[in-house]
């Protein structure tokens, strides 16, 4: 039976045709009879001995706010794989204390700083067990990361050979360049990482006329008309009033939260948000809880107990809510639920903040981001925040809002009044690939770009699952995440992929939760068919020799229907009422 | 690996010991330790048995109740550099499932050893055992010996007397 609601618009479209294994027919008849449940998203009927094997596999409860599917998958850790790491960080642990054990007694030359010998009584300078991780885990397969690119990281690059004479502690040089090395990991996403062309053009135009440094900060004497150009067009670009470009992407979310919230808000942040989510977060003093990734129903708990219970000890009234999500998340290639949040922020009259660093220019068929993806209206969307760090070849980021928010916000936000503004060319180049995308430059460069990048994600990820890995995330992200699980195969990866002429990104333990390390590969629009079944292929062979295939959904291709085909599902707003699609 | 922290957990050693898999690798590995042990010539079983619960317990102690500090930098200005791995788990909070399985686990691991070093290895129960199989493949049960005789007696001439008759 349904639950008695009140008749705001939300409740109205869950009352309507959902399907009838979602969330809605939940009895509330298990309880004493006096508390109705008005909450929105409801707990699924738990079935009892049900095993799930996909984990976080939430079946999409109000499935009519979706006007295309929205597939997403995390499969879960082969029990024996996951003994296994276990096994393999034991080993390693150990070897590591022999390895100290060996340097304390100088049996095995020291390379990390250490106290002189007339120190050696003093109050420890260095902490060496918090190194512990970093001397005996991560040096030795630190030749992974930070690799040096000697070109423009575009689909391809030439990268720096470097060997090690004492197992990467020092680098040197060999004076050869590996030229051509496939980039699978650059977020370049619309292919705009380039050194020719209009937009390469217009940046050096730019230099010549206003130099390459500002000299100053926005509030000051930094403010150039380019930068009013640039604000004025991301707005047009959003759907929104007004907008305000920074320097750095980074900057703009841990300098700007705190000029949002302060102390005696709430902000409510998703388990998996980015470092300068939760340091602009930290450095507000609001009161942060997080909810489980992608959780709606978390959410909605975290909210009803915070409007209910209000502040810690006083049982005031929250100042204000923030809900701090991301549109795309670069770990787990997942998107975020935008209709249900927003559904919920309406429900709730809380702030969003939405992060689109990874999603701006990648999502939607007009290449505007979540919100264009899910066909849903800018102006819910309190706060858009976004960088132009990904799919403009640029660098730095936006916030866009309401005129009087942003208003506010050039006048109290640490980066317009502390930081550089950001520089001519930057500027430059982020207004001309914008306009491509948009169209406005009279070609269709943009549209086929936007095209490209959804055609090879989805035919990416289409091969890589038939193939047998296990990929997390949602079908049309361009961000892949592929699992590889033991502590090993992270070096041996890398290092296989190189020698097969590929650069690709690596992750492991920090980073990631202890047994989910993974590699993750990009997808461009610059990358061509070939590009990507050279890739494939040697993804597969190496796959092969380090036996990474661990998915066991193998009759995954047939089930794809009507998606098999390499056709862009993103062109068009398709809306498909979407039928019941509980992803098992 | 600091490429991008990809999540807001402050701390991840809180949570490994939640993580998928860990208490059945906890299990094996404490398998393993007794099956090793038991392959050493010169042991005999008890002694297997208390080496088993010494050293690991002497392993458990030192790994999460001696080491403080995480093996890695934490972004919480050092607050868990004065915890050992115990005090970590699941930030303090007590009586969590993870707290309540290592507590218990080397309570069974001593009650197994107390039961299991008597019982399974010694002559009366194989003996006891064999009878039993023996006598229910051959004969039918009212023509065997008395089953009292079985658990009573422990000569083992008296013994193969019931079997052949």
């Amino acid at each position: 039976m349904p639950p008695s609601m009140t008749e705001s618009s939300a409740n109205k479209l869950i009352n309507g045709d959902v399907c009838h294994r979602t969330a809605n027919g939940k009895k509330s008849s298990g309880r004493n009879g006096f508390v109705k449940n008005h909450c929105l998203f409801q707990q699924p009927q738990q079935k009892k001995y049900r095993r799930p094997s996909e984990k976080n596999n939430h079946a999409v409860r109000n499935a009519s706010l979706y006007n295309k599917p929205f597939v997403e998958q995390f499969e879960e850790t082969p029990l024996l794989v996951a003994v296994l790491t276990y096994v393999g960080y034991g080993i390693l642990t150990i070897f590591g204390y022999l390895r100290d054990f060996l340097r304390n007694w100088g049996v095995e030359k020291c390379h990390v700083a250490s106290e002189r010998d007339e120190q050696k009584d003093f109050v420890p300078l260095y902490q060496d067990f918090e190194n512990f991780y970093t001397r005996n885990l991560y040096m030795r397969i630190r030749d992974n990361w930070n690799r040096p690119i000697c070109s423009v990281p575009g689909a391809k690059m030439d990268l720096v050979e470097r060997t090690s004479k004492d197992y990467n502690w020092t680098f040197e040089h060999t004076g050869k360049v590996v030229k051509d090395v496939i980039n699978m990991g650059s977020y370049n996403y619309l292919g705009f990482a380039e050194n020719t062309g209009r937009c390469a053009d217009s940046a050096t135009g730019s230099t010549h006329k206003y130099g390459v440094g500002v000299g100053s900060t926005r509030s000051e004497m930094g403010n150039l008309d380019i930068h009013e150009e640039l604000e004025q067009l991301v707005a047009r670009f959003l759907g929104v009033e007004s907008s305000m470009a920074f320097g750095m992407g980074f900057a703009t979310n841990s300098m700007n939260i705190p000029a949002l919230a302060g102390k005696g808000c709430l902000i409510l942040s998703d388990e998996l948000n980015h470092a300068s989510l939760v340091l602009g977060a930290r450095l507000s003093g609001a009161t942060i809880r997080v909810f489980k990734h992608n959780n709606m129903v978390s959410l909605e708990k975290l909210l009803r107990d915070a409007i209910v219970h209000g502040q810690p000890r006083t049982h005031r009234p929250w100042k204000k809510m923030l809900i701090l999500v991301e549109g795309i998340y670069s770990m787990e290639g997942s998107i975020v639920r935008l209709p249900e949040v927003i559904a919920l922020k309406k429900h709730y009259k809380a702030y969003l903040y939405l992060d689109e660093a990874h999603s701006i220019g990648a999502l939607g068929p007009r290449g505007g981001g979540v919100v264009d993806y899910f066909g849903l209206d800018p102006k819910d969307v309190d706060i858009m925040m976004g960088t132009f760090t990904k799919s403009f070849g640029a660098a730095g980021g936006y916030i866009g809002g309401k005129r009087e928010l942003i208003d506010y916000l050039r006048s109290h936000s640490h980066s317009s009044i502390y930081a550089t503004a950001m520089s001519p060319p930057v500027s430059q180049q982020i207004i001309t690939s914008m306009k491509i995308i948009m169209g406005e430059d009279d070609t269709t460069l943009g549209a086929e770009r936007l095209k490209q990048l959804s055609e090879n994600t989805i035919y990416f990820r289409r091969k890589l699952r038939e193939m047998g890995f296990i990929i997390y995330g949602n079908n049309d992200s361009p961000v892949v995440p592929m699992m590889l699980y033991m502590p090993a195969k992270i070096g041996a990866f890398g290092r296989e992929m190189l020698k097969r002429n590929i650069g690709t990104v690596v992750v492991g333990f920090p980073a990631t939760p202890i047994i989910e390390s993974r590699a993750r590969f990009c997808v461009s629009a610059a990358h061509t068919r070939d590009m990507l079944d050279t890739a494939l292929e040697a993804i597969g062979e190496v796959g092969d020799v380090l036996q990474v295939k661990y998915s066991r959904h193998h009759d995954f291709p047939s089930s794809l229907g009507p998606w098999s085909s390499a056709e862009s599902l993103l062109l068009e707003p398709s809306h498909v009422k979407s039928s019941c699609h509980i992803t098992n | 690996m600091n490429v991008g922290v990809a999540h807001s957990e402050v701390n991840p050693n809180t949570r490994v010991m939640n993580s998928r898999g860990i208490w059945l690798t906890y299990a094996l590995g404490v398998g393993m330790l007794h099956i090793v042990l038991l392959s050493i010539p010169f042991f005999s079983v008890p002694v297997v048995w208390t080496l088993t619960n010494v050293i690991h317990n002497f392993g458990m102690y030192v790994f999460m109740h001696a080491v403080k500090g995480t093996p890695f930098e934490t972004p919480d200005q050092g607050k868990a550099r004065l915890l050992t791995h115990w005090e970590q788990l699941d930030y303090g909070v007590q009586f969590t499932s993870s707290r309540k399985f290592f507590t218990i686990s080397p309570i069974i691991l001593y009650v197994a050893s107390r039961h299991l070093e008597q019982e399974i290895f010694s002559c009366k129960f194989l003996h006891e055992v064999r009878h039993n199989t023996l006598c229910h493949k051959h004969c039918f049960p009212f023509e065997c010996a008395d089953p009292q005789i079985a658990t009573t007696t422990r000569s083992p001439h008296l013994w193969h007397q019931q079997v052949l008759s």
